[in-house]
């Protein structure tokens, strides 16, 4: 670094940051020892509970799961409708012996398939303490995860992939003695 | 930096270093008291899930504090138009060092408003060098920034201080 940056570098050194306020020192001090009631951030986060926004969260992973499951059934009809109209009837005769309809191989392969399904952690929050039951004192556990969910046609090498988050709520027994 | 280990208890480890996060998170808040909010969800997670990690618990908390201040920008910019730079936090006219006994309180006031005058991206990697003891690597690493860059930056706020604060005459 230049040399001649030293005395300001030194003069800025030797100023402390402003201290956080006592309140903010409460606030931290009362989540760390389990009162989250009073200790939370003023804003919360959008999965949580007692925001209304988990409800668009949630309708958005509906309406996606029906979306889906729209496009994957209209494809399969689609795939199950080509070889009906690709057969000229007009080449049948009186002569010909008849065979049965059967599905072949490449009909198969035109069709969605799983291929791939994972979720990814990317939140853990203790919510503090809880009671089961009334009196069995218990800790509260949030775990956030983004699921993931691959199709793909092995035809036309086409994928769909669907996320959606998720909240996974475990309640654990704990001992306060 | 010490590692948050050798403190037996949050609260000491919070008078230590409480103070530079809270400028850190100033930077990148529209107040103090939205700054306030992300370093308590930063340093909350921190104390309950991350105080095991290695490395720097200095700068894992400086990115954590960065993402706790782009996500409530994210959120609050729904509700009203907002993206005025960040640095509000900073800009709102606060105090932003302490006062103490014996100090030159209209240099602190000089240094604090050439502060305010630096473009955003400067004081950040300012305020990250001096006052958060970050290296350059760990300074790119948070802002997501090549080491380069950071490094002229810093550069940058440093000419922009002394062009704009008058030499101290000692003696």
């Amino acid at each position: 670094m230049d040399e001649s940056f030293h005395d300001l570098e030194a003069e800025l050194n030797a100023l402390r940051p402003q201290r956080p306020s006592p309140l903010l020192r409460d606030r931290v001090g009362s989540e760390l020892d389990g009162a989250a009631a009073t200790g939370s951030p003023r804003y919360t986060s959008a999965t949580n509970l007692g925001s209304w926004k988990w409800l668009g969260w949630r309708s958005a992973s509906v309406a996606a799961a029906i979306a889906l499951v729209a496009v994957i059934s209209w494809m399969n009809f689609q795939a199950n409708s080509v070889p009906d109209s690709v057969v000229p009837p007009a080449r049948l005769t009186r002569n010909d012996p008849v065979k049965p309809v059967t599905t072949g191989p490449s009909v198969d392969h035109d069709r969605y398939q799983p291929v791939a399904a994972t979720n990814v952690l990317y939140d853990l929050k203790d919510e503090g303490r809880v009671y089961v039951d009334g009196d069995l004192p218990a800790r509260r556990l949030r775990y956030r995860y983004l699921d993931t969910y691959t199709w793909k046609n092995p035809r036309t090498n086409a994928s769909l992939k669907w996320s959606v988050p998720r909240d996974e709520i475990r309640v654990l027994p704990a001992s306060l003695n | 930096m010490e590692s948050a280990h050798e403190h037996v208890t949050w609260q000491n480890w919070f008078e230590a270093h409480g103070p530079k996060l809270l400028l850190c998170a100033r930077q990148w808040t529209r107040s103090l008291a939205d700054a306030e909010d992300v370093v308590q969800e930063a340093f909350v997670r921190y104390w309950r899930h991350q105080r095991q990690l290695p490395g720097d618990p200095q700068a894992l908390l400086v990115t954590s504090i960065r993402r706790a201040a782009v996500d409530l920008a994210r959120r609050e910019s729904r509700r009203a138009v907002r993206e005025e730079k960040s640095g509000g936090g900073l800009e709102d006219g606060g105090i932003i060092f302490e006062t103490r006994p014996g100090d030159d309180a209209e240099r602190r006031r000089e240094i604090e408003a050439a502060l305010r005058r630096l473009p955003a991206e400067q004081r950040e990697v300012l305020v990250l060098k001096i006052w958060n003891e970050l290296t350059f690597e760990q300074i790119a690493e948070a802002l997501g920034i090549p080491l380069n860059t950071a490094a002229s930056r810093y550069r940058y706020a440093l000419a922009a201080l002394r062009k704009e604060l008058k030499p101290v005459c000692h003696g």
